[in-house]
Formats: C-alpha cells, sequence, structure tokens
C-alpha cells in the first residue's frame, strides 16, 4: 500500500517536471486566482473584525442641559439601567468632558483660551448591547429618553455601523462570486495540463491498459499530479499574501488606525490556509477527473 | 483453455471481420492462425484478450466467459495472458529492463522478484546482455525478443502473438517460431497469428486457416 502511493506520487511528480511550462503556467495560475480569493477573504475578515469591534464599543450619548438637578438626573439614570438594551452607563461630568476634547486637540489647546465658561454639556454615555444596535431599536430608545426632562440631545453613529455591515457583505458576496468564477477557470486549466500529460504518455497508458493495468492505477497518479499543482498554486498565493502583508502591514497599521487589531498578526487563521490548500487540492483532482473522464478511455 | 462458439464481429454496418467462428484450443497447444491480411487473424486475438467484444457468440478463456465480463474484472484477465504486439509496444524513453518491470509493477510484483523475473525472461529469450539498452537501438529480431520477453513476465497461461515475424527477414523469423515453440514446450498455450503460410508449416502445428473472417482449412 505504501509502496503503492509513493509510487503513484513519483509517477505525479515526474509527470509534472516533464509538463514543464505547461505546468508552471497551471500552477501560477491557480496561484492568481488563489491570491485574488485570498484578498477578498481578507478584506471580509477585516471588516468583519472592524464592524465586531466598533459594535462592542458602540456608545450612544445622550448629552444634558446645564439646568439639569439632581433629581432629574438620578431618574434618569434609573431608567435607563432599567432598560434591556443598555450594557453600562457612564457619566461625564461638563468637566470631564473639556479635559476630554483639550485631549483631543492636543497642542491646539490655545483654541480654547478664548472660551471663558465651559461650552461644552456633561453627558451619559451607554453602552448598547449587540442585539440592540439596530437602527428602528436605537430610534425607539433614542425617542423614549428624549422625552426626559433635563435631555438636550442625543447621538450616535449608527449609520457607520450599518455601512460597514453592507460593505462587509457586499465584499463576501462578491469574492465568493468571483472565486467561483477563477475556481473554474483554474480547474479548466489544470484538466488542459492533465490532458497534455495524458497525450504525452498516450503510449505508456495503451501498454499499461493492455497488460492489465486498472483504470484506477492508470488514473492515480494524474490525479495526484493535479492535486498537487492546485496545492502548490494556493500556497504561492498564500505566500504572496503573507508576504506583501508582513511588507505593507506595518505602514497601513500606521496610517490608519481603524484597521482592526484583531485579526492584526495572523491575517488568515491557521484552518483558513489550511482550508485553501485543500481547496487548490480539490480544484486540482477535478481538473484531472475533467480531463481524465474525456481523454482517457480506457 | 480457450472456446470460441459461433463468433461474429462486423465493424460498422456491413464490414465482417469474423463469421461464424467455432475454435477451441486446449491447455498447453501450439496453434497457428493463418490467413492474408484481414482474414480476421488480429480480432481473433483481440477479442480473446477483450480488446475487443464479439458482435455476437461466446468466447471462453481459461474458464471465463469474457463477453459477459465485467469492466472492472478485465484488467485481472490480461494479467493472466500475455500478448506480443505486432508493433511490438515498447516504450522509447525507458530501458529494455525498465521495459519488462512496468509489467512487475502493475501485476504487483515485489521488487525483488521483479527484478528476478526480468533476469529470468531476458535469460530465455538470450537479451541478457541488452538489458540495460533502450529497444530503439535494438535491431527489429532483438525488439521483438523484448515484446516476447515482456509478455512472459507474468507467467502467463496464454501467449499470443500477433505477426511475430512480420517484421524480420527469413532467418530471424525462424529463430522467434523456435522461440515461440519452446516457451509452449515449457507448458504455455502459445496463439499464433501470421500471413506467413510457409512458417506455419515449417513449425508443424495445428494451423487454422482464416479467409474473409471465417475459417476455411484446418491443419491437420
Amino acid at each position: 500500500m505504501l509502496r503503492k502511493l509513493r509510487q503513484i506520487s513519483a509517477d505525479a511528480v515526474t509527470n509534472l517536471i516533464r509538463s514543464g511550462w505547461g505546468g508552471l503556467a497551471s500552477i501560477a495560475t491557480i496561484g492568481v486566482s488563489f491570491l485574488i480569493i485570498g484578498i477578498f477573504l481578507i478584506l471580509a475578515l477585516q471588516f468583519n473584525a472592524l464592524v465586531a469591534e466598533w459594535r462592542e464599543q458602540f456608545q450612544l450619548s445622550v448629552f444634558l442641559e446645564d439646568k439639569i438637578t439632581p433629581t432629574q438626573l438620578e431618574i434618569l439614570e434609573k431608567r435607563i439601567q432599567n432598560e434591556a438594551a443598555i450594557k453600562s452607563v457612564t457619566f461625564i461630568t461638563k468637566e470631564q468632558a473639556l479635559a476630554g476634547f483639550r485631549r483631543e486637540l492636543k497642542g491646539q489647546e490655545s483654541l480654547l483660551e478664548g472660551l471663558g465658561d465651559n461650552p461644552l454639556p456633561a453627558s451619559l454615555q451607554l453602552k448598547i448591547r449587540e442585539g440592540h444596535q439596530s437602527p428602528a431599536a436605537l430610534e425607539r430608545l433614542s425617542a423614549f429618553l428624549s422625552r426626559h426632562e433635563g435631555v438636550e440631545d442625543i447621538q450616535y453613529g449608527q449609520e457607520w455601523i450599518e455601512r460597514m455591515s453592507n460593505a462587509a457583505r457586499i465584499t463576501k458576496l462578491l469574492g465568493i462570486m468571483i472565486g467561483s468564477v477563477l475556481t473554474l477557470g483554474s480547474a479548466l486549466i489544470i484538466s488542459n495540463t492533465i490532458r497534455l500529460a495524458v497525450y504525452a504518455r498516450a503510449a505508456e497508458i495503451e501498454i499499461m491498459r493492455l497488460i492489465g493495468a486498472t483504470k484506477a492505477y492508470i488514473r492515480a497518479p494524474f490525479l495526484v499530479e493535479g492535486m498537487i499543482q492546485g496545492s502548490l498554486g494556493a500556497l504561492l498565493a498564500l505566500s504572496l499574501l503573507f508576504g506583501t502583508y508582513r511588507l505593507v502591514a506595518p505602514t497601513l497599521m500606521l496610517a490608519s488606525p481603524l484597521l482592526s487589531t484583531r485579526t492584526g498578526q495572523g491575517i488568515l487563521e491557521p484552518s483558513m490556509v489550511a482550508a485553501l490548500v485543500g481547496g487548490g487540492a480539490m480544484i486540482g483532482a477535478l481538473g484531472s477527473s475533467l480531463a481524465l473522464r474525456r481523454f482517457l478511455k480506457i | 483453455m480457450i472456446q470460441m462458439y459461433h463468433v461474429y464481429k462486423t465493424y460498422g454496418k456491413d464490414l465482417e471481420a469474423l463469421v461464424a467462428v467455432n475454435l477451441h484450443i486446449q491447455r498447453g497447444e501450439c496453434v497457428f492462425l493463418a490467413g492474408p491480411s484481414g482474414a480476421g487473424k488480429s480480432t481473433i486475438l483481440r477479442l480473446i484478450f477483450r480488446d475487443e467484444l464479439p458482435t455476437s457468440g461466446q468466447i471462453l478463456v481459461n474458464g471465463r466467459n469474457v463477453v459477459r465480463m465485467k469492466p472492472r474484472a478485465v484488467p485481472h484477465l490480461r494479467r493472466t495472458l500475455g500478448v506480443v504486439f505486432q508493433d511490438f509496444k515498447l516504450l522509447r524513453d525507458r530501458t529494455v529492463e525498465g521495459n519488462l518491470a512496468l509489467v512487475a509493477r502493475i501485476v504487483g510484483m515485489p521488487t525483488l522478484e521483479g527484478r528476478q523475473r526480468v533476469a529470468q525472461v531476458l535469460k530465455l529469450v538470450g537479451l541478457s546482455h541488452k538489458a540495460k539498452i533502450v529497444p530503439y537501438k535494438l535491431s527489429g529480431g532483438e525488439q521483438q525478443r523484448v515484446a516476447i520477453a515482456r509478455a512472459l513476465m507474468n507467467d502467463p497461461v496464454v501467449l499470443l502473438a500477433d505477426e511475430p515475424t512480420g517484421n524480420l527477414d527469413a532467418e530471424l523469423a525462424v529463430d522467434v517460431i523456435r522461440l515461440l515453440l519452446d516457451i509452449n514446450a515449457r507448458g504455455t498455450t502459445v496463439v499464433v497469428a501470421t500471413h506467413d503460410l510457409k512458417l506455419a508449416e515449417e513449425a508443424g502445428r495445428r494451423t487454422v486457416f482464416l479467409k474473409k473472417g471465417r475459417i476455411v482449412e484446418e491443419w491437420p
């Protein structure tokens, strides 16, 4: 059994080497396809991570009137704490708000000097549970809160989150569509390479057939050859992806703090790497069997 | 060993390659199929190792009906037979040894046994000294003997030879026939297709004469 496997793999590698530029071309084509699939995968993952992070940090700000009384504030806080949608509440005084603003303006604090009185309102920062972040739910919540005495205004950046998750969804969909077209193309190109390999070995196949080799025995090396081509292509794409990421990521991280840090170091999880390589092998097997079915009559 | 019952083979609509052929070959026999080209000799051989199926009729080889045999079983049938092809069908990209080793691999012989068998059959056909040479550097007679050696690799119960002397001059042809008779003397059933009536006659074995797909005469 082991000897057979070794024999089959050796045959496959010999074939692959003999296929020369044709073999390289099909590996490169699969590489390019997988590179594109990989880019979409990474984009979708980054978007998702970003959205998840934003959702978690998502805050709704309830700005308070300056003349709010302690009783009004107490009532408001109690109401808020009874809301199921709310994960936590933080009270920000006028002074804290100003200090925060000052930090944000770092280096240009002088702008604040002519202000005299602190113009910033006190506020309650509400963290919202993820299940309650839909636009409708937020609308309802903010309407409810704004009816209270002492509430001046309510702000939240929900639109952004919705846009981001839409973008993530579209990226995924586009990735799947482009990916499947490219996958099919790769399979056809592998099929073509294998077809040439079958032609090149027509004499040997004929003799093997007449001597009493089984179908599987004749086909196995070609199937393995296709699988090797497919997985090599996927590996090529992955090394390009990782290489590029290594080069580009540091500058990217600096340029845009928006980029999620969560999937920072790995970009693709080991399971995804395995899935891509396995996918390459499967496409290779598919391409081979297409060629074998059409060109190898036994 | 081989029984053909009322076998017809028609190509296309009306090209009759074989008509009502009844042929029985005993175990250990040596039989010559003689006749002009197109008489159906090769067709009979191809039917025996099931490269083709008859249009009608039944064929038994070594007790098994090859007509009703499942495709899956065909490789196993072929492993019990040895076939010497008219055009030798030797692979150009490997040595004589490599050509023979292919059979050992396909029938699943262990490596060592395969090597021993290669040496054995090469000795039998008198080509031990040419083991490392690629076939196309050999003479026609030598290539023919390599082809015979390959057919013997799996120690077949039946050896089928299609025009084994077709490409050889008279002297070499006699040598090859002698080799085949020698193999037959060791117990292998041998079937030889040839258009050379004189050669068949000289061999002095049972000869079946074919013409236009029909058996027209048998000798003795």
